[in-house]
């Protein structure tokens, strides 16, 4: 019989994965995402021009010490809370979905709720809540390094615990039960069969929390540490060239995070099967302890904060406040940056989302270096703390010549600020949603007639209109809690709801710190719920 | 249709230097292994691929000349795909109107296609609620709604189960032979390429190695690697002597008279199975319709085929007899 050879050319045979990549794109195509890159890498490159500018006073500042303290307090309590958020993280995951502490799916949704408060709101409660005379007398006042690593590692181990969960949950037990029986005890299973499955995860949320912690500046600036963000801000008047100098470290310290990230990457997940899903830890004599464990961030992270606000608002202003008069002001104080919140969130998401479609498709459907180059660049701007991409656009729209001089301190310049600081959210969200639609259904139209345009508008676009709205809500949620961009690029007058607490914190208005924080908290929570909890808590 | 036509990827060349000739209302069969380049040739047809080098004309029209030309879109080429690329947020109706052009529609062609497929009471649905089969039926439909002058299937039945697999290709094939519409088809699968070719092309590591009607490529392969690309074959040392040669299995008649050692084709079902002291019977494969002998002469000697139209009357162990009942075959030279 015969039996042939099947290449005698020595041809090696060509993978599905080569095809579609033969698609050629119009010259504006390229044009439009070279542009949105460009805009993109302004506020590096603005950066840059600005140290050129001021380079008389680097020198002095780069011999000097001051940069080096900042530097020193953002790297240890970045490091210090990374490391508290991956054990904690980590170590709830595996306590609420692999042992047999009762109520996991409960316990899944309060423990990952911190999530939805952001950290200098979080952290004006908790600073209210402990000292001498506050609601817990016995707990020091929170402030300075211990102060910020308390803090921002309550509102960040989500960031861990959220991959973690995803990982365990599909990864089958069948590797731990075959460890029980080969003789391990439990708690070896768990430490040398459980966690290193685990630990790529836990690496990867590390790192968000590493990212966050370094951007951080409501709640070190409360706290009073003093990490490159609150001296940036508060030297950025005075002192222009230390705040730029910082600004140039800072950025670099982000992006190179960022790189990092890259190589870290956790494996998608497989299709959980809930029948693998059978071996159980047994806690024994130590429930109370998980239940305590488990119970703890909920009440630090969640019940404290709320209780606090919830106090503020109902005793109005008869021991704290000054100006208060009343419900009725607090409903009147709410209005405006409820308007305003409103007003940039959803200009940014549709501007984020509109701009970011074009490379969003390109970089999908066209494997060319100059998509994915742009791709990296919106990607990475990320990483750049929003601090920094105001300290940027300050700099540049002070500086700039005539008509864009004038969009200093206007709309149109915060929802650039917004768009450049969360256009990734976007941009991720949307690949993902070009990626889901396979490229046979812009074959199949080609095919039958269809030209590149009636292509993208009766194919792609609705196809891909449920991942562009979970992108948008991205940046709505993100532009919703975001603070110190706020602060520095929005017009005079114009308030945010995040903007509003800050000033009434700072201020002492307590009874509208309060109302504002819980508007937000709640806002915040339905848009969580929606964009990012549902989908991962809701199947396990 | 095709000519010279070469296409790589990086540094694999997937196509190389290619001429395919479809004639007008014929249906013509690319058959080969996967990875040998096949789709590859399909999707340069349409468009969806650029040949580094080479020609595609429809009618006397020039389609694309080294990967310049026509877009997918101006080609009025269709395309069955082989998971069918239905559009999931369209019903059946709209998916099929959606290569139809205003006026086809407010003329009705959407209904009569959907009537000659027999799908009307399907119009409604959305491609998520359609059985294989019809999802199937609903790919061809779109892609034959605005008649293309060409249709082009890429392993069209393979996402089918065994039994709907027999049952649409023959549908299709009865279909396209009514329409008289010029088809190509890529397959690996030799039995399809026999049911739906009028002309089948043996396509291995990017180059057609033979083209032909399927009897006569069945029957004259080309090259010992075309007969087992064909269905299961015996290679049988013999000597050959002008029009016949010598064999184990008795004298065998060959089609072109050669001399000296050579290899013999003979298919399983022309060979015949007796009882003797030829050699031995070491398999005995039971269809139903037929039965398979595995027969091996010698420990050393590669095991012979035999396909007997019958229950099985030998057992293994048993001695047997060969012998060569087929038509006038072709040989092919002898291993080194």
């Amino acid at each position: 019989m015969a039996s042939p050879a099947t290449s005698d050319t020595g041809i090696k045979p060509v993978g599905a994965r080569n095809r579609g990549s033969d698609r050629r794109s119009s010259w504006w195509l390229r044009l439009l995402v070279a542009v949105i890159a460009l805009v993109f890498s302004a506020p590096v490159l603005f950066l840059l021009l600005e140290i050129a500018n001021v380079s008389e006073g680097i020198g002095q500042i780069v011999g000097s010490s001051e940069w080096v303290v900042p530097l020193l307090n953002s790297l240890g309590l970045a490091g210090a809370v990374t490391l508290a958020s991956m054990v904690i993280g980590g170590g709830l995951a595996i306590l609420i979905s692999r042992t047999d502490l009762p109520g996991q799916r409960v316990w899944r949704l309060l423990l990952a709720l911190p999530l939805v408060i952001p950290s200098f709101v979080g952290a004006t409660a908790l600073i209210a809540a402990t000292g001498p005379g506050s609601l817990l007398p016995f707990v020091p006042r929170l402030e300075g390094f211990v102060g910020s690593l308390v803090v921002l590692t309550l509102f960040t181990y989500p960031y861990v615990l959220l991959p973690a969960l995803a990982t365990i949950s599909s990864t089958p037990t069948s590797a731990e039960e075959a460890a029980r029986l080969l003789g391990r005890s439990g708690f070896q299973t768990g430490v040398r069969v459980l966690l290193p499955q685990l630990l790529p995860a836990i690496a990867a949320g590390g790192l968000l929390v590493f990212l966050y912690v370094l951007s951080d500046f409501g709640a070190v600036a409360l706290l009073r540490f003093d990490t490159l963000t609150r001296v940036i801000y508060s030297s950025r008047l005075l002192d222009p060239a230390l705040a730029l100098t910082l600004g140039v470290l800072l950025a670099a310290l982000a992006l190179l995070i960022s790189v990092a990230m890259r190589r870290v990457r956790v494996p998608s997940e497989p299709p959980v099967s809930r029948a693998n899903q059978r071996y159980r830890y047994r806690l024994g004599k130590l429930m109370p302890v998980g239940f305590l464990v488990a119970a703890l961030p909920v009440a630090a992270g969640l019940v404290l904060p709320v209780i606090i606000f919830l106090t503020w608002v109902l005793r109005g202003s008869s021991t704290i406040g000054v100006a208060y008069s009343g419900w009725g002001d607090d409903m009147g104080f709410l209005v405006g940056p409820m308007l305003g919140s409103t007003a940039a969130s959803v200009a940014a998401a549709l501007a984020a989302v509109v701009i970011t479609v074009p490379v969003a498709f390109a970089v999908v459907r066209r494997s060319e270096r100059l998509y994915r180059f742009a791709a990296d660049v919106v990607t990475s701007l990320f990483a750049l703390p929003g601090l920094v991409i105001a300290l940027a656009l300050v700099a540049w729209a002070v500086g700039a010549p005539g008509p864009l001089g004038a969009l200093y301190q206007t709309f149109p310049l915060l929802i650039l600020g917004y768009v450049l600081h969360f256009g990734a959210q976007a941009l991720g969200s949307g690949q993902a949603a070009f990626r889901a639609v396979p490229q046979r259904f812009d074959e199949a139209a080609a095919t039958l007639g269809a030209g590149q345009r009636r292509r993208f508008f009766v194919i792609d676009l609705p196809l891909v209109a449920p991942g562009l709205l979970t992108a948008g809500g991205l940046v709505l949620l993100s532009t919703l809690k975001e603070l110190p961009l706020t602060l520095m690029l929005a017009p005079t007058g114009f308030k945010t709801l995040a903007t509003a607490i800050w000033g009434a914190a700072t201020d002492g208005f307590y009874a509208e710190v309060g109302i504002a924080s819980l508007t937000l908290i709640l806002l915040s929570g339905v848009l969580t719920w929606f964009l990012v909890l549902r989908g991962r808590l809701g199947r396990v | 249709m095709l000519s010279g036509v070469s296409k790589s990827f990086a540094a694999t060349v997937a196509v190389r230097d290619v001429t395919l000739r479809a004639p007008a209302g014929s249906q013509t069969v690319l058959l080969g292994p996967s990875g040998c380049g096949k789709t590859t040739l399909l999707r340069i047809i349409a468009g969806l691929e650029h040949e580094d080098a080479g020609v595609v004309s429809i009618d006397g029209e020039r389609l694309s000349c080294d990967g310049r030309g026509l877009p997918p879109e101006k080609r009025r080429v269709g395309m069955v795909f082989q998971d069918w690329g239905l559009f999931p947020h369209m019903t059946v109706e709209r998916n099929v109107a959606f290569g139809l052009s205003r006026e086809q529609i407010a003329d009705g062609a959407v209904e009569r296609t959907l009537d000659m497929m027999r799908m009307t009471k399907l119009a409604s649905r959305r491609p998520h609620e359609l059985s294989a089969g019809q999802a199937q039926r609903v790919a061809l439909a779109r892609a034959l709604a605005p008649r293309p002058r060409l249709l082009l299937f890429d392993e069209p039945f393979s996402s089918l189960d065994a039994e709907l697999r027999v049952r649409v290709r023959t549908e299709v094939a009865q279909l396209m032979r009514e329409l008289a519409m010029t088809a190509v088809y890529v397959t690996h699968d030799q039995e399809e390429a026999f049911v739906l070719g009028d002309e089948i092309a043996v396509m291995a590591s990017g180059r057609i190695v033979q083209q032909g009607a399927p009897e006569r490529i069945y029957l004259e392969p080309a090259s010992a690697w075309v007969a087992g690309m064909l269905g299961e074959a015996n290679l049988i040392p013999g000597d050959a002597v002008g029009d016949v040669a010598n064999t184990c299995c008795g004298q065998v008649p060959l089609l072109r008279a050669r001399s000296g050692d050579c290899q013999v084709l003979a298919r399983p079902e022309h060979l015949a199975i007796s009882a003797g002291d030829q050699a031995t019977v070491t398999a005995v494969e039971f269809y139903g319709h037929d039965t398979v002998y595995r027969v091996t002469t010698a420990d050393d000697e590669p095991v012979v085929l035999v396909r007997a139209g019958a229950a099985p009357s030998h057992q293994v162990g048993d001695r047997v007899s060969l012998a060569y009942t087929g038509p006038a075959t072709v040989c092919f030279d002898a291993p080194h």
